[in-house]
């Protein structure tokens, strides 16, 4: 299909000019901030991310789910071994963990968590926009969403013309847009003739992409588009299989698997963000934590409290912040999960007020319905 | 009237159908009675295949993660063994291709719209193993015998089958006064009453309060399935008047006795004939079939309609295609991908669905990739129907399905892989001409942009002429 491409390419490089895509000059004092949200979805297991070091008592409770090897953090907390990227940032200063926290969600249900983890609300189902999508809104920063995944995400719905990136398996000849677009006449054709303009003025790699089977060319793809000025400045992308109820292991198991992928994202963007890493935010978002005990599969069930793995230039420091609530038995949410002490939406407001240039208070009237969410923004993330 | 008639009500016109001379005729006469599945194939009962669920989830969780704690990669293999013997991985393709067969096939066409309409009101979105094995035999048994009798009868069976009740986990609510309730110190699950007010019913637009969900979760509480060691959660559904709630309740200022499963027949009764009710559905089915924001003038006959004829569905939806038709000139609706995948499936005869004989399933191999091809591009043009993310199902609106991926989406289909699915007789360009005239007024104006490649049959000449011609905005849209 040599001949196939060729004429595409031909096709695809005319447009641009033609409609005009150049990108923009950028100074230093106008650089834009980014947000990256990975969604972590089936429950991430904190303790296994972020593990507690020399605590009897998870030894006990997880006799086949301990970790050797884990990476050192501070005197009190580890790091799982396949989160090195994590590790290596956290000697500049560019990585760290919020732990113990959870949106205010006990329910344990996947289902109805996941909602409330996107939706940012208390009552599964009842908002129909997520809380990124409203923060977008209310900062008025319009057409710089970009979704990593096909259908738009709960959490950037709320704010027009987000923009996705999810190739098919195989790409479209531009031409073949070009030779209808003129066909798109009057109002009612608007919408889809204004969503043709933005596909014709993607960049060229945009274009010819194919296989979303492929996390590593999305997370290049996102982040030569965030390291554009005029790029996007918000992304999300989206991962699943956290809800390891069997052979969840330790080093190496089915839970270690999954922070390998978010681990290779994490560090696919750092390698491709080059200087715009600087301006950066990267957080986690799962729905709940995972027990503290094995369950009689060596796995875990669904818990409360989880962690949040933060990355990026514009972290405060290297830390892991907590208020621990600890781990003995009285001191478990209902006797059997790790107690979430920090609201994690707390968390995300605070980094939407960094990166969008909002004050929290304003953010948190707009966004989460003026919920007690205390300013983190000083604690965790350079302002 | 516009040949896009038959698009806006069904899925346009197949090349052995003609344009009828009375078109609204044509269509209200479809919908007296049930049309029976098409499909020659297997088509399971939803018990049998609520019985596969259940060997699944119990080989899986009782046996196999405690076999395999210690091993993740034998855990892995033995659990691809159990979904090719349980065909975890093969129901939903049947399923797909039953629902795809009937859209193609039906002498009813504008009966299987309206099926595919309520299938997705009352929505079971992708949870647990709904998909792989439940949601599409509800469609069947539970969504489709219903649509000849009253929207209450629908709500009725909806509110108490398996799928729904699992979906929105009604058998995990306890009344906290019942005789379980308060052994185990367990409580109500808001879920399936909040959804049955919010999106079976009356909608937001009744103005229930918190107060009015507890109150009606409890009157549905015993509504669960039956457990036990060997079926777990898929157990038939029965009324446990140890889950119930004991006392009077009350839901939106009407007071419901203490009178066990007899509650539930009654609220519903209340909610489904609601004049808030009547609105909110009958504006979701004007929305589906006219356009995104109907206006009064288009949804007050069908209110009409549906007010005196108690609620009779046929009645409703004969009063549905009144307006879609009295309004077709000056409206316009853009159809999600899978009605379009389906338009574009009857209009030039695709070679779609796999036939019957090649979709049998022996469950000692997974599924091959022909099986798989259907439900592959469902998934791909991002209208996998079975698996909506939340209880709501799919949007009726433009704006959700207008993102530059899911259009992309159509024009890879439409270039890419349509061509592979057209039949060795129909690669003519006179076939796609003939197609184009059958179904759309500006038939010539289509054919002049294609017209470059009328000579042309490989399938790189016909992905240049499908890719245009599905993709126009009289296709996307009518």
């Amino acid at each position: 299909m040599n001949c196939t491409r060729r004429n595409f390419l031909i096709g695809g490089s005319t447009t641009l000019i033609l409609s005009g895509y150049f990108p923009k000059i950028s100074f230093a004092s106008m650089l834009k901030k980014n947000l990256i949200i990975i969604s972590l979805r089936g429950g991430m297991d904190g303790l296994t991310a972020v593990p507690v070091i020399g605590d009897k008592r998870l030894k006990k409770l997880r006799k086949k789910l301990i970790l050797e090897d884990v990476l050192n953090l501070n005197s009190d907390f580890g790091l799982h071994p396949k989160l090195e990227i994590f590790h290596k940032l956290w000697q500049k200063n560019q990585a760290a963990i919020v732990h113990a926290t959870n949106i205010p969600y006990t329910g344990r249900s996947h289902f109805d968590g996941q909602n409330l983890m996107e939706t940012g609300a208390h009552i599964p189902y009842k908002e129909k926009t997520g809380w990124l999508g409203r923060g977008l809104l209310a900062s008025n920063i319009i057409g710089k969403g970009l979704a990593i995944s096909l259908p738009m995400p709960l959490l950037l719905r709320g704010v027009p013309q987000n923009n996705n990136f999810f190739p098919s398996p195989d790409f479209v000849e531009t031409k073949l847009i070009d030779q209808i677009y003129n066909e798109f006449k009057g109002e009612h054709n608007e919408l889809i003739k204004s969503t043709l303009d933005t596909i014709r003025q993607r960049p060229l790699s945009m274009q010819i992409a194919t296989d979303s089977d492929d996390r590593k060319k999305l997370a290049l793809e996102a982040a030569k588009q965030l390291k554009d000025q005029s790029g996007p400045r918000v992304a999300v992308f989206d991962l699943d299989g956290f809800d390891t109820h069997a052979a969840q292991g330790g080093v190496d198991g089915a839970h270690a698997d999954e922070l390998e992928e978010v681990n290779k994202i994490v560090t696919i963007l750092h390698e491709n963000l080059g200087q715009a890493f600087d301006n950066t935010l990267i957080l986690t978002l799962t729905e709940f934590g995972r027990t503290i005990k094995q369950n009689g599969g060596y796995g875990t069930e669904h818990g409360y409290g989880s962690a949040i793995l933060m990355a990026g230039g514009l972290l405060k420091k290297s830390q892991v912040y907590t208020d621990w609530p600890g781990l003995k038995k009285k001191e478990l949410f209902e006797g059997r999960d790790l107690n979430s002490t920090i609201d994690s939406r707390a968390v995300y407001n605070s980094a939407m007020s960094v990166c969008f240039n909002q004050d929290p208070e304003f953010l948190r009237k707009e966004v989460f319905w003026g919920d007690e969410l205390p300013d983190l923004s000083q604690d965790l993330f350079k302002i | 009237m516009s040949l896009n008639f038959y698009r806006r009500v069904a899925f346009g016109l197949s090349p052995h159908e003609k344009p009828d001379k009375d078109p609204l005729n044509w269509a209200i006469n479809q919908l007296d009675i049930i049309p029976d599945l098409l499909w020659p194939g297997t088509i399971p009962t939803e018990k049998d295949l609520r019985k596969k669920y259940g060997e699944w989830v119990y080989g899986d969780r009782e046996v196999l993660r405690k076999k395999f704690k210690n091993d993740k990669h034998a855990y892995r293999k033995a659990k691809d063994e159990l979904r090719i013997k349980t065909g975890e991985r093969y129901f939903e393709l049947n399923e797909h291709a039953i629902r795809h067969f009937q859209t193609k096939y039906s002498k009813q066409p504008v009966f299987e719209r309206f099926w595919l309409f309520w299938g997705n009101h009352f929505a079971i979105s992708e949870k647990d193993f709904l998909a792989e094995f439940s949601t599409g035999p509800y469609q069947r048994e539970i969504i489709r015998p219903n649509m000849v009798k009253t929207f209450e009868e629908m709500v009725q069976s909806v509110t108490t089958s398996w799928c729904m009740i699992h979906h929105l986990d009604n058998s995990e609510s306890f009344g906290p006064n019942s005789k379980k309730g308060m052994e185990w110190g367990e409580t109500i699950n808001e879920n399936h009453a909040r959804e049955l007010l919010e999106l079976h019913t009356v909608s937001p637009n009744a103005g229930y309060t918190q107060e009015d969900v507890i109150q009606l979760a409890y009157i549905m509480t015993g509504w669960a399935h039956k457990w036990d060691r060997k079926n777990l959660e898929t157990g038939d559904i029965w009324f446990d008047q140890e889950m119930h709630q004991k006392g009077d309740k009350v839901v939106l200022g009407v007071k419901y006795k203490n009178d066990a499963k007899r509650e539930l027949a009654k609220v519903i009764h209340d909610l489904a004939t609601h004049p808030i009710c009547i609105k909110f559905v009958s504006t979701k089915l004007c929305r589906h079939f006219i356009t995104d924001e109907p206006t009064d003038e288009m949804i007050n006959p069908v209110i009409d309609a549906w007010n005196k004829s108690n609620g009779s569905l046929i009645e409703i939806h004969k009063a549905v295609i009144t307006q879609a038709y009295k309004y077709n000139e000056i409206t316009h609706k853009f159809h999600p991908p899978e009605i379009w995948l389906m338009q574009l499936s009857r209009m030039f005869d695709l070679n779609i669905p796999l036939s019957f004989e090649k979709m049998n399933y022996t469950f000692k191999i997974k599924p091959n990739n022909r099986q798989r091809q259907l439900s592959w591009i469902l998934r791909e043009i991002g209208h996998s129907p079975y698996r909506a993310k939340q209880p709501n199902g799919w949007s009726d609106l433009e704006v959700d399905w207008v993102s530059p991926e899911l259009l992309l989406r159509r024009f890879w289909f439409a270039s890419v892989e349509l061509p592979m699915l057209v039949k060795s007789g129909n690669r003519s360009h006179g076939f796609i001409l003939s197609c184009l005239k059958n179904n759309f007024e500006e038939h010539e104006n289509m054919a002049s942009l294609i017209d470059n490649f009328r000579f042309g049959t490989s399938d790189y000449d016909l992905g240049q002429k499908y890719g245009v011609i599905c993709n126009l905005p009289g296709v996307l849209k009518i």
